[in-house]
């Protein structure tokens, strides 16, 4: 091991306060589980607060391990790193102080402990990892612990919830794990330091782009973009709470690091990777903020948003690629992924609380939870305001940049590109509104609606949520409000620090300093939140909405089938995939089987023995049936019963044939012949009788008198 | 006779053991037996290692100047063999508590006779020593698949039989044609065959590797003579089954190599319709194997097509011929056997304890079997190829070698069937897991599922093995140098 030691320590950390749960068990093995993991969390805090002290002053670091693997792995910590580790400690930490009261009675709690520390472990890895095998190494530790976090309640709708998160990562990670042999294959080397220069060098510009979108599906799938977001929705309200903060805050991030490699280091430079990333960006973020708008359940929201937000940030990271000023997608796209980590840890620890008062995250039975409750007021707008934009609040930073970097994306291209990416300018305001608005509805159904007849809420009691999450939650909310009143001296040092490991690990020189309350930037945000307000008030209450005695009652408008995952996905993948795969294999695994040699290849082989062995006798027998055939008798033929004769003749054949292959009936019967025309000549006796008999006459005539009458009457 | 004797300790050792076992008056108690069986791999394991260490030559017999049979232990044979010794070790401290009742005795009998069949088919040294100990081995396995004597166990008998024989005789004409064409049977790294050889009779030759490789292909599970393992698998009792997926179906491959790379050369076959066809057949049963298997119930049969899709993994490495995807094909050799044995071992155990032999059956399993379970997990992961579980090695390197191929087609078809695979392979391995850990609350009636008593001898085996399988995956070093000797000896 060469380098920092203490970087391996801090991955390892949690890896190795996870090993006491192990042995923890009995009644108190919750409670003790819940102490040990606090204590790891803690520390791991702490731990990377201290080394991202000392990168600030001293430099980044690097460690390296030879020969696990066979690769080795390594580590670096520079600004990003720092940054990050930091950040996601600290929402471990908050979440982990969160859990044993949120938990309370609830079963698995060593489980859930475990696989917490597990998790904080190869999060830390990945945001650590200094090259490709590292990286994919830790998140693929990291996409198996976390899948315990969707399952972890056990109901039905985790357990699906939890087959599809499995699933995605599964396939996500085997098509990533494609892209990088690729991506091996034509530089040689995974080292992220190296990789910008190494695939800059790369002739096979097509294959490279090809090993990229393997890549960008792997990461994407991770980051929740757009189609293969199915999971976030689902996975988020369903998981504990602090989990999903974690989820959405965290993990959806360390699927955006990989695109940040894919945008500033492989494909750097590739607009075409750049405008798929910006469009899928912006589908992602419009899909998300629809979805958003339309939920009405507490943490569906919340899940729908972080999609939203993703789609944000993966904007900027495709403007990255488009613009030559690439500050501002830069800083924009980190601030944005900054801000909505610690905004998205404040939001789900709130719903956590809901949900831990009262079992529900339903809107029309949480209504008008937070009255009288200060605290989770002031938290609630803190972070609803940054999330939405408003100016002096952090999100409007991040989001300010990010529109200027499509602004300005826009100014570079002409014609169709244009017009393109002014629509991508105007979805952006709109979505942008559209958090507006949902934050608008959350916060009516919290604070303005009152309370459902049903059900008796905490009032006022003081300890619906314990102090230490109290003071932990404080401390984001507080930021939010620094962050976006000091932009300059807080957000834009924090972004110059991440800077270089967006742009391949070189420093931007010369970038100009963003006006941010200049009257340019300002009328973005007022036109979001003023299309926000609009809808909320005009479509949201009018059309979402109904009034009932004693509050609102806010509809499910989202039909069922209106779920990629049910309608496209889970039949694809479950049902026709395996079939089409199934049919051939099946085929060729049957051609060469038992029957095979059993059956088809003796009577393959059985059929020209036959044919040998029969050879000379089935001369003698043709020449038996044809030269030297008996003759038979010709038989009388009548000349009026010739029918008889023919219909006769070949029922006797059918006869013979069917005695002959059923092997029964040796003797003859009557020839079909004499049956035939014995029974030829009775009917027509009696068809001469008849005809001449009285009564024939008088039904003749009544036939004739009936059809007169009948036309008469139609006449 | 004149050589190193000492070649014929692991050889004979365990023969003489087994047929030892076979006097009704020696060892009555069951319990001692067992560990006199267990003993016997044991120091089978050490001799293994000592015997073919040395690089010592044994001739037992020679007919006339090309014609003999030769021990010639080279680096080789002791990564099969030591696997294999190391696997029997195992699997028979399994056994112990795994069979209650039945003709015992036959099992110890047939199962110790094996592994010295299977040694001596490691350590030959041509052609001729290897096919005779390769027929003795089919032999001496058939006692072990029908041992339980039921209508299936004995068709499945036969089935092992067939196929084992009619590929044998494949094989078998592909070596008249070597011999006729004057071509050395004895193993020398490299091969044989020099251009000269090829002008005259390259044809032939050909067809005679090919031969060679559809025929020992069956041992090995390779389409199109794959067919005995579904069959053989499900019958056999679990610890047979585990050897016969985990070193039996090595034995196929160790043969094909020996023809590829120790006869012919693979200078000879590179480039020829004979690698083609062979790269095309393993891609084919890759795929067909974990397609099927994630369609198929039957725990013990899933597994056992399983294996089919694995095994072609190594014969695709060796069809491939180059460094980096050979190092796959022998790191995945060892791996593939670790985690199946383990598979195996602990679809054995399952039914054992609780009789379950159907995988939609095993809802809650991981409840009642927590420890069983969890290593089930751990080799799941390892033979999806998760990292750090060793499996991701042997994967990276044979996605690596196919690339560096330069072979059209197969050098990115290849890669993706690899993965196309791994999904299959996660979709029939995890959802076990996953359901026998949480098998889910419905809403109203709670299941209480009991645990079961899961025997420390049961679970010894199953235990060292997933951690190999995870240790080699982190620390894979000093079998890579192993195995790079052995590579470095052949390109």
């Amino acid at each position: 091991m060469t380098g920092n030691i203490w970087l391996a320590v801090l991955w390892l950390l949690p890896f190795i306060g996870a090993l006491p749960l192990l042995f923890f068990s009995g009644k108190k093995a919750g409670y003790a589980c819940g102490r040990m993991a606090v204590f790891t969390a803690a520390a791991e805090f702490l731990l990377s607060l201290i080394l991202a002290v000392n990168t600030f002053f001293n430099g980044g670091s690097t460690c390296a391990i030879s020969g696990v693997m066979g690769f080795g792995l390594t580590f670096s910590m520079e600004g990003f790193n720092a940054v990050y580790l930091v950040i996601l400690s600290f929402m471990w930490m908050t979440a982990v102080f969160f859990s044993p009261e949120y938990m309370r009675g609830h079963e698995n709690l060593r489980r859930y402990y475990l696989f917490t520390l597990l998790t904080l472990g190869a999060t830390a890895g990945v945001f650590l990892s200094a090259d490709l095998i590292t990286l994919f190494l830790f998140f693929e530790i990291m996409s198996f612990t976390s899948y315990v976090w969707v399952a972890q309640e056990e109901t039905r709708g985790a357990l699906r919830a939890a087959g599809t998160y499995l699933s995605v990562a599964v396939l996500g990670g085997m098509v990533m794990l494609m892209g990088m042999f690729l991506l091996y294959h034509l530089t040689g080397t995974l080292s992220i330091a190296e990789l910008r220069a190494a695939c800059a060098a790369v002739k096979e510009r097509g294959v490279l782009f090809a090993a990229g979108l393997m890549m960008l599906v792997g990461f994407g799938a991770k980051a929740g973009m757009f189609p293969l977001h199915i999971w976030l929705p689902k996975a988020h309200p369903v998981a504990p709470a602090p989990a999903s903060a974690l989820l959405s805050g965290v993990l959806t991030k360390a699927g955006i690091l990989g695109i940040i490699l894919l945008c500033g280091s492989v494909l750097f430079g590739e607009e075409r990777f750049g405008f798929l990333v910006l469009v899928l960006g912006v589908i992602t973020m419009f899909l998300g903020a629809v979805l958003g708008v339309f939920s009405v359940d507490l943490k569906r929201t919340f899940a729908c948003s972080s999609v939203s937000q993703v789609g944000f940030i993966l904007t900027g990271l495709g403007a990255l690629n488009l613009l030559p000023e690439k500050m501002l997608a830069i800083d924009g796209a980190f601030l944005h992924m900054v801000n909505h980590s610690l905004i998205k840890l404040v939001l789900f620890l709130l719903a956590g609380i809901v949900y831990k008062n009262l079992h529900s995250l339903d809107f029309n039975e949480i209504r008008g939870f937070g009255k009288g409750k200060p605290f989770f007021f002031a938290a609630y707008v803190s972070a609803a305001l940054a999330i939405g934009g408003m100016p002096l609040f952090s999100g409007y930073i991040s989001k300010t940049l990010l529109h200027e970097a499509i602004v300005e994306s826009a100014h570079m291209y002409g014609g169709g590109t244009h017009t393109l990416l002014v629509a991508a300018e105007w979805i952006f305001l709109v979505s942008g509104g559209m958090t507006v608005a949902y934050m608008l509805k959350v916060f009516f159904v919290l604070f303005v609606d009152s309370p459902a007849a049903k059900h008796t809420h905490v009032r006022e009691s003081e300890n619906y949520v314990s102090n230490p999450v109290k003071c932990l939650l404080a401390v984001p909310a507080v930021l939010f409000a620094v962050f976006g009143m000091l932009p300059g001296i807080t957000m834009q040092k924090i972004a110059g620090w991440a800077e270089p490991f967006f742009n391949g690990g070189a420093f931007l020189e010369g970038k100009d300093a963003v006006h941010y309350f200049s009257l340019g930037n300002l009328k973005g945000a007022l036109i979001s939140i003023v299309i926000g307000v609009f809808l909320y008030f005009v479509f949201v209450r009018r059309f979402l909405c109904e009034k009932e005695e004693g509050g609102m009652y806010y509809k499910n408008c989202i039909p069922v089938w209106l779920d990629l995952e049910d309608g496209i996905y889970r039949p694809l993948c479950c049902y026709l995939l395996p079939l089409l795969f199934e049919v051939p294999c099946r085929l060729a695994d049957g051609l060469v089987s038992e029957k095979f040699f059993a059956r088809i290849l003796p009577f393959m082989l059985a059929v020209p023995c036959r044919i040998l062995d029969k050879f000379v006798g089935g001369m003698v027998y043709v020449v038996n049936r044809t030269v030297f055939r008996q003759v038979r008798e010709k038989e009388h033929v009548v000349m009026g019963d010739r029918l008889a004769y023919y219909a006769g003749s070949a029922a006797d054949c059918i006869s013979r044939i069917y005695r002959r292959v059923s092997k029964k009936g040796e003797k003859e019967g009557r020839s079909y012949v004499e049956r035939f025309r014995d029974g030829e000549e009775k009917l027509s006796r009696t068809v001469r009788l008849v005809t001449r008999s009285v009564s024939y006459g008088l039904l003749l005539s009544c036939i004739g008198l009936l059809m007169t009458m009948l036309y008469l009457l139609m006449e | 006779m004149n050589g190193n004797l000492i070649l014929l300790v692991p050889v004979f050792l365990p023969v003489i053991a087994g047929l030892l076992l076979a006097f009704p008056k020696i060892f009555p108690d069951r319990k001692t037996r067992w560990w006199f069986v267990s003993a016997v791999c044991a120091a089978e394991l050490i001799m293994v290692f000592c015997a073919a260490g040395g690089g010592y030559e044994l001739t037992l017999a020679r007919f006339n100047d090309r014609l003999a049979f030769v021990f010639r232990p080279d680096k080789l044979s002791m990564l099969f063999g030591g696997l294999a010794a190391f696997m029997w070790l195992w699997a028979s401290i399994f056994s112990e508590k795994y069979f209650h009742g039945g003709d015992e005795r036959v099992y110890q009998c047939f199962f110790l006779a094996s592994i010295g069949v299977i040694v001596a088919l490691c350590f030959s040294g041509n052609l001729v020593t290897m096919y005779m100990f390769y027929e003795l081995m089919t032999l001496f396995m058939l006692p072990l698949v029908v041992w339980e004597r039921t209508k299936e166990a004995i068709h499945a008998g036969y089935s092992f039989f067939f196929y084992s024989i009619a590929g044998a005789f494949l094989g078998l004409s592909g070596f008249f044609i070597f011999y006729s064409c004057g071509i050395s049977l004895e193993f020398v790294a490299g091969g044989h065959i020099t251009a000269e050889m090829a002008r005259d009779n390259g044809g032939l030759l050909l067809l005679a590797c090919l031969l060679g490789i559809v025929g020992f292909g069956s041992k090995a599970g390779m389409f199109p003579l794959h067919g005995w393992l579904p069959v053989a698998h499900p019958v056999a009792p679990a610890p047979a089954s585990a050897l016969l997926s985990g070193n039996v179906t090595k034995m196929g491959v160790l043969f094909i190599m020996r023809i590829i790379y120790y006869i012919a050369g693979v200078d000879f076959v590179r480039g020829t319709y004979v690698q083609y066809t062979f790269i095309v057949l393993t891609l084919l049963t890759i795929l067909m194997g974990s397609v099927i298997a994630s369609r198929e119930q039957l725990l013990k049969r899933r597994l056992a097509y399983s294996t089919v899709s694995q095994v072609s993994y190594v014969l695709f490495g060796l069809a491939l011929m180059n460094p980096a995807a050979m190092l796959g094909a022998l790191f995945h050799v060892v791996f593939h056997s670790v985690a199946k044995n383990t598979l195996f071992l602990s679809a054995g155990a399952i039914i054992h304890q609780t009789g379950i032999t159907r995988a939609d059956g095993l809802k809650g399993i991981g409840k009642r079997m927590p420890k069983t379970i969890a290593m089930f997990t751990v080799v799941s992961l390892t033979l999806v190829g998760i990292p750090p579980t060793s499996a991701f090695l042997s994967k990276w390197y044979l996605a690596e070698g196919a690339l560096v191929s330069g072979i059209p087609a197969v050098s990115y078809l290849g890669p993706a069937i690899l993965l196309i695979s791994a999904i299959f392979t996660a979709a029939y391995l995890l959802p076990i897991s996953v359901s026998g850990f949480l098998p889910g609350i419905n809403e109203g009636e709670q299941v209480i599922y009991h645990r079961e008593k899961e025997y420390k001898s049961m679970l010894l085996p199953m235990a060292v093995l997933s951690v190999a399988a995870v240790y080699f995956g982190i620390f894979p070093n000093g079998l890579m140098h192993f195995v790079d000797a052995i590579i470095q000896s052949v390109f």
